[in-house]
């Protein structure tokens, strides 16, 4: 049983500009590339940390409104930014880290996701960059 | 180059932006939330035209 409940209502930075109101997933993915190192004489396969890899993928509501999602995003395709996350919109703290990409890449930006009856939304998915967190 | 921001979304409205490391500014300033500072150009002091005086 969970000992704690955590609502998801996260704030969301994308380079520095608060994407909260437009956002409804976000799902942030430390990885580091695992290299095998398996050597003759093992019985299993080992691996070492090899280069850091993170994603950060967002789900967005597409808007086109001044300083919405589009102003934010058209950009930023094919470069790189800065990306924040933590877990609600209070003060950082250990119980509410903020975590940071700095120099993620964008590779690709949907323009229009339209479908008859539904909302505009959009997939983000920002890779690599420097991950680091802060809790103070 | 100062900017000043133009978007709540950004930070409060007329303040000075300074960019942190890994943000790009000239997404910024395409996407209106930041724009450039002009700064004060020093005035020079006014021309005096004497006119030669011909007496």
């Amino acid at each position: 049983m969970a000992t704690s409940t955590y609502l998801s209502n996260p704030l969301v930075t994308v380079n520095a500009v608060d994407m909260t109101d437009q956002c409804s997933s976000a799902n942030l993915t430390r990885v580091i590339e695992a290299l095998e190192s398996t050597s003759f004489g093992k019985t299993a396969r080992v691996y070492v940390a090899g280069l850091e890899n993170s994603t950060l993928t967002l789900t967005m509501y597409n808007s086109f409104a001044a300083s919405e999602t589009y102003a934010t995003l058209a950009a930023l395709v094919g470069t790189s930014t800065t990306v924040k996350i933590k877990p609600t919109s209070a003060a950082t703290s250990a119980t509410n880290p903020e975590s940071t990409l700095t120099g993620c890449y964008l590779e690709t930006l949907p323009i229009v996701n339209a479908a008859l009856g539904s909302l505009d939304t959009i997939d983000l998915v920002f890779t690599g960059g420097v991950y680091s967190v802060a809790v103070a | 180059m100062t900017y000043l921001i133009v978007s709540s979304k950004l930070g409060v409205v007329g303040d000075l932006y300074t960019p942190a490391e890994g943000i790009n500014v000239e997404a910024l300033l395409f996407g209106g939330f930041i724009v450039e500072q002009s700064t004060p150009k020093t005035k020079k002091s006014a021309k005096t035209n004497t006119e030669p005086n011909e007496e």
